[in-house]
């Protein structure tokens, strides 16, 4: 796929989001060290189980992770197109049904959702079952590990946590870090 | 070249999680973290996000342009730098999808790459043996 190729870096664009601008642009956190975890996601898992489930038993609930390539039996994705609603300035489109497909670098986030459940959020490239490469946001748990595992590099987020939050200016719940034990 | 360092060792020191918010330059927003968490060389160990367009850079001088919104960021990697002069120097490079899901590859043009909903990233300190 072609896009246009220009002698000069085109102008940045400000988009208008619904909300009221937060003057606070870049919300982060730190840990002394990071605990690194090699995973293999295992045949038949979906990457959602696949990654949750060992590291909660290392009792790893939020992590930046690298899934370094594999076949999946199944994969479904989305992408972001503006959302006509209005209500935030792009939504999720409906779920794409890539079939079997190879992911060819995926990045992940654990944290917890707004229901204080395990979120897993994914981008990844991939290759289709019908030989294009594509890319989007991954639907974790619908995606199935085809008959080979499937390594991941694990960065484990220590000494707080990343929960998904209502977020006032773009009008959508986002992954953002808080101390452990401090609400919003 | 003078300047190149070919084999530098070191070791990983602090990890940092940010999200930075929407129509934040992308890559400047990544040295304004390291200057957040008080990091002087970094390496991206995770990332993933939108950008409102993606301006990518080509061998000649050149830039791509891929239209969004929202453009998604599927696959980055890089590090940041401390220079000589005082500055920090993110360079990145990765994988984006346009609204169709296309996709495209190249370095990230500094300036040029303003996010659209949000920028997740994982940092992790870089420090050099002395």
């Amino acid at each position: 796929m072609r896009s246009p190729v220009s002698a000069r870096p085109p102008r940045p664009r400000t988009l208008i989001h619904p909300g009221r601008f937060n003057p606070v642009r870049i919300h982060s956190l730190r840990s002394e060290a990071g605990r690194h975890v090699r995973l293999a996601l295992l045949p038949g898992d979906t990457l959602f189980r696949g990654l949750v489930e060992p590291l909660a038993l290392l009792g790893i609930r939020n992590a930046s992770m690298t899934i370094l390539g594999g076949y999946f039996a199944e994969l479904r994705y989305c992408v972001a197109p503006p959302d006509p609603s209005g209500q935030a300035v792009i939504a999720y489109g409906p779920p794409i049904e890539a079939g079997r497909t190879y992911m060819i670098f995926g990045n992940a986030t654990l944290g917890k959702s707004l229901k204080g459940e395990p979120l897993v959020h994914c981008h990844a490239a991939i290759r289709t079952q019908d030989g294009s490469v594509k890319g989007g946001h991954i639907l974790t748990d619908a995606c199935v590990v085809s008959s080979a595992p499937i390594p991941v590099l694990v960065t484990s987020l220590d000494g707080f946590e990343l929960r998904q939050a209502y977020d006032p200016e773009t009008n959508i719940p986002l992954l953002q870090p808080f101390k452990a034990g401090v609400d919003e | 070249m003078s300047d190149t360092i070919r084999v530098e060792t070191g070791s990983m020191g602090r990890v940092a999680y940010a999200r930075i918010g929407p129509n934040e330059d992308l890559v400047l927003g990544v040295e304004k973290l390291c200057l957040a968490e008080g990091f002087r060389n970094a390496f991206v160990r995770g990332a993933l996000g939108s950008l409102v367009d993606a301006c990518l850079g080509t061998q000649e001088g050149h830039y791509i342009e891929v239209k969004g919104p929202a453009v998604e960021i599927v696959s980055l990697a890089g590090e940041v730098r401390s220079s000589g002069d005082g500055a920090l120097r993110a360079s990145l490079t990765g994988v984006v999808a346009d609204p169709d899901g296309n996709v495209y590859g190249g370095p990230f043009v500094a300036g040029s790459n303003p996010i659209c909903m949000t920028f997740e990233v994982t940092l992790e300190e870089w420090l050099p043996a002395r």
